[in-house]
């Protein structure tokens, strides 16, 4: 399996396998063109990634470490006549900054701490990443020496390396910190399940399928669309979003989504019922009443209908997911479209794919490949060599010094240098954070829910809060455990604009007495730049170079989505986006023998049939009857 | 009977037969010029075992192995492996080893791994011996079959092997969010409310 010389002459280079990237290669491949696909990184999907827990560890470790630009090598020999080279930039420094972790777990089972020294040989190097926070050049033997005392004290985990970030947690006594039981512990709270070590998180940590990017599938949204369209669809499998829920007066409470909820619905009275209902009703149609509000903030809409707090509540922070100041026509529009994705799949309108959101690039980067797109991870672009009479890029070097040329290239934001990039508007950021929990925000008869919890600023200046709590059968986390992904437009580091609402709604050593609620086990704060202003096209780069931008702060994929198809339109306007390819049991190969499309065993079989139980397909009446409209 | 979907992927370096087992085996049929895998995501035959029927979801590689670059999530949820070398060829047994580690990083826990050594009709420029891939089949307790597309030898009985070592559907645990397809067509809808 010696690494083969990859083809000289493509019709489309695409440098980077992230969202867009992604579809637009799988666009091209599937209309005939050849693609050529590579990404420096040695996994997929770019900043659209989902990892392992060691998989996220190591990804913490680099991006820690900072990075090391490559040698940039002198290429002029492959430079021809006319021609001029411009340089790709090759660090990704910026895209991620200010990342930290945090252990709130112990290192080992109780029972195991006889034998730290064989566990911790085999965790070292993933223990070394985690803890490695801001103590880069501690020497090993301190560093070993942390590990010990927090051995001792089975307290703080990664605290120990954190004092510069986490001051808070220093005046505290760890004993009060410990969560876990200790053995005189385990006596008095008998009930009290034991907590799940660090070690096992590592042991088990392939069962983790971490996203850096938190976003959900709005059920008629473009990428559910597209996904179906082009049958890319069949390469993965979803799970519905189960419950709506929101954070308000120190409570997790459960929004209302369809009719059955409302009716059912505890929180709400008699009368807010019927004003619920019959205000999602008469927002579904544009009224002069709504037009008069335009420009005004929805939320005066809102108090204006009467509706009253709670209300008031689901409407803006859950529903149309909108800030206090948001305008009212942007308002109804949201809340439109949440209505209109009810009941397509289930109760609330969104999916999410089985193993994460990772998963959806790796499928389009599939398509692509299956229409013969080639695929080159840790490979890169370095330079582009442009016509000078025409500005178009004609060919590209590849990290091997290989000349390729192309008719048109394609490119992630990052690889473009700070000098060529034209910036309208100041980078802004996402905040992230990252929890392993060991229980639901809020518990209920099932212990496998999907959730999507809205929580409105905490103080005047703070940012309202996008929570997705996750459980293991999403396969994004192991058995036992709930992966929380928390993400707001940044205001100031990740950790400072979420560490409050994870203090407020968790159990942490820093908010010990919150005991009715889900300890965290480890968590991480990270923060990426949101690039998604930039333009495709418009920098100082040739014309046939496009640019994609990483991912947005917006809850759905649509950006992302439109930016692939505008690629590919501006590129082959003549051209059908991404056409259905077809069902497996249509493919015969090719032959002297074109034997018809069904082999023994599948004649009879139709679409779909077989797999009725599995494949929930658009159910029209069940939005009708799960929808928020009221009956009369 | 019921029907189980079973997802089978096909692992291997290039030009050892991925493709052509596969074709053999759905569509019983070979072409010496079998152009290079396009166009297929995965193909599907359905075999009876005991009282189920064995649909299975072959997943070729499209070439994507050529430069070491599969994605995980070729491997997700699949119940079956096939590791696939030349017996012409050294260096793609040599490689199976690697495979074995890609499989354990990516692959689901509980797969069935088999390993094929293809084009045994070529016997008489065999390069690896049977018994030493048998061995290396047996210490990592996979099944292990000598099989040539070309001549329809050992490739139904791969399947077959398959087939017996899945393990038997346990009590599908009444699970109210379950994962499931988004597909094109809606379902003809049964009922109607007004
Ligand atoms: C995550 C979270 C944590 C919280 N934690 C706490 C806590 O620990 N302790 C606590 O006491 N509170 C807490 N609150 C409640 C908080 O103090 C405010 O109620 C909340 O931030 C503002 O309400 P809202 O965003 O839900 O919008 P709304 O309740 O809709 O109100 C928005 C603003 O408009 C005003 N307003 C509302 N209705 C009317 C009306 N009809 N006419 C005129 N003005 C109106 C409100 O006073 C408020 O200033 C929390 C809220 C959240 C979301
Ligand atoms: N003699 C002989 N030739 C075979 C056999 N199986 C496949 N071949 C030939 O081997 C070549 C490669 O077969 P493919 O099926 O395309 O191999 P592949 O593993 O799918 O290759 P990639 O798609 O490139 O990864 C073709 O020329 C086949 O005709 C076999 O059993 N015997
Ligand atoms: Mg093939």
């Amino acid at each position: 399996m010696a690494a083969e010389d990859l083809p000289s002459e493509f019709d489309v280079v695409i440098l980077g396998t992230g969202l867009a990237e992604s579809v637009v290669a799988a666009a091209f491949s599937r209309v005939g063109q050849r693609v050529l696909h590579v990404d420096r990184r040695s996994y997929y999907a770019a900043n659209w990634a989902s990892f392992t827990f060691n998989g996220l560890l190591t990804w913490i470790q680099e991006n820690q470490e900072g990075s090391h630009p490559e040698e940039a090598q002198d290429w002029s020999s492959l430079v021809e006549e006319g021609e001029e080279l411009i340089r790709l930039s090759n660090s990704d420094s910026t895209s991620i900054s200010n990342v930290q972790v945090f252990t709130y777990t112990s290192e080992e089972d109780e029972e195991e701490e006889e034998a730290p020294n064989t566990t911790e040989e085999e965790t070292g190097g993933a223990e070394g990443d985690a803890v490695k926070e801001a103590s880069e050049t501690e020497s090993a033997d301190s560093k070993e020496e942390e590990t010990e005392e927090k051995q001792e004290e089975t307290a703080e985990g990664g605290g120990g390396g954190e004092e510069e970030q986490a001051p808070s947690t220093e005046g505290e006594e760890p004993e009060a910190d410990q969560p876990a039981p200790s053995a005189a512990q385990s006596q008095s709270e008998p009930a009290k399940k034991k907590k799940i070590s660090y070690t096992k998180l590592v042991k088990e940590g392939r069962r983790f399928n971490i996203d850096l990017v938190s976003k959900l599938m709005y059920s008629r949204g473009s990428l559910v669309d597209l996904l179906i369209k082009s049958n890319v669809s069949r390469y993965a499998e979803f799970k519905n979003v189960t419950r709506i829920l929101t954070y308000r007066n120190g409570q997790v409470e459960q929004v209302p989504c369809s009719r059955a909820d409302v009716f059912a619905s505890r929180q709400l009275s008699v009368v807010e019922k019927r004003k619920l209902m019959r205000f999602l009703t008469s927002c579904v149609e544009e009224t002069e009443e709504q037009r008069a509000y335009n420009g005004r903030p929805y939320l005066e809409f809102l108090r204006d209908q009467q509706l009253g707090d709670n209300l008031q509540h689901f409407l803006l922070h859950s529903i149309a997911m909108v800030t206090e100041d948001t305008p009212t026509e942007e308002g109804l529009a949201s809340t439109r479209n949440f209505l209109r994705c009810l009941g397509r799949y289930g109760n609330t309108p969104f999916l999410f794919p089985v193993y994460g959101l990772g998963e959806i690039p790796q499928c389009f980067c599939r398509m692509c490949a299956v229409f013969g797109g080639i695929y080159c991870l840790r490979h890169s672009v370095t330079c582009l060599l442009v016509d000078k009479e025409s500005n178009r890029c004609k060919a590209v070097i590849d990290s091997r010094g290989q000349r390729i040329t192309c008719s048109h290239f394609v490119m992630e934001d990052s690889y473009v240098g700070v000098d060529r990039k034209k910036v309208d508007t100041p980078t802004r950021f996402l905040s992230r954070a990252v929890l392993i929990t060991d229980s639901s925000v809020l518990p209920s008869d099932s212990d496998q829910q999907v959730s999507l919890v809205t929580v409105p600023p905490i103080a005047a200046g703070r940012p309202a809060v996008r929570m997705v709590e996750l459980c293991s059968s999403s396969m994004t986390c192991m058995p036992g455990t709930y992966l929380v992904h928390l993400t707001c437009q940044s205001v100031g580091s990740a950790h400072e604009d979420l560490s409050p609402v994870v203090n407020s709604m968790f159990r942490t050593p820093e908010s010990p007495d919150q005991e009715t609620r889900p300890s965290v086990l480890w968590c991480l704060y990270f923060n990426m730049a949101d690039s998604s202003g930039l333009e495709v096209q418009g920098h100082d780069l040739p014309s046939n170079v496009y640019v994609c931008s990483g991912p947005d702060a917006a809850l759905g994929h649509d950006h992302a989505v439109k930016q692939a198809e505008f690629i590919f339109q501006k590129i082959l306007p003549e051209e059908d986006f991404c056409p259905p390819a077809p069902n497996p049991e249509d493919i015969i190969y090719d032959g002297d023998n074109p034997s018809p499309t069904a082999t023994e065993g599948e004649a009879e079989e139709g679409e779909g049939e077989t797999k009725e139980e599995k494949e929930v397909q658009e159910q029209e009446e069940v939005q009708e009857e799960q929808s928020l409209h009221p009956e009369e | 009977m019921a029907i189980r979907e079973l997802k089978v992927c096909l692992l291997g370096d290039t030009g050892v037969g991925k493709s052509s087992i596969v074709c053999r085996f759905v569509q019983d049929h070979f072409d010496h010029n079998i152009s290079p895998t396009i166009g297929a995501s995965f193909l599907t035959k359905t075999v009876p075992c005991g009282n189920e029927l064995h649909k299975f979801l072959i997943w070729d590689t499209a070439g994507q192995e050529r430069f070491h670059s599969l994605a995980p999530m070729y491997y997700r949820g699949s119940a079956a492996a096939v590791i696939v070398y030349d017996i012409t060829k050294l260096d793609s047994f040599q490689t199976l080893k690697k495979w074995v580690k890609e499989l354990k990083e990516h692959g689901p826990e509980d797969i069935v791994v088999a390993i094929a050594g293809n084009k045994n009709d070529l016997g008489d420029i065999r390069e690896v011996p049977m018994k030493e891939a048998k061995e290396f089949a047996e210490s990592i307790a996979a099944i292990f079959i000598e099989t040539s597309a070309r001549n329809a030898v050992n490739v139904e009985e791969l399947f077959q092997k398959i087939s017996k070592q899945i393990p038997p559907l346990e009590n599908p645990e009444v699970e109210s969010n379950e994962s499931f397809k988004i597909t094109r067509q809606p379902t003809p809808s049964t009922r109607r409310c007004c």
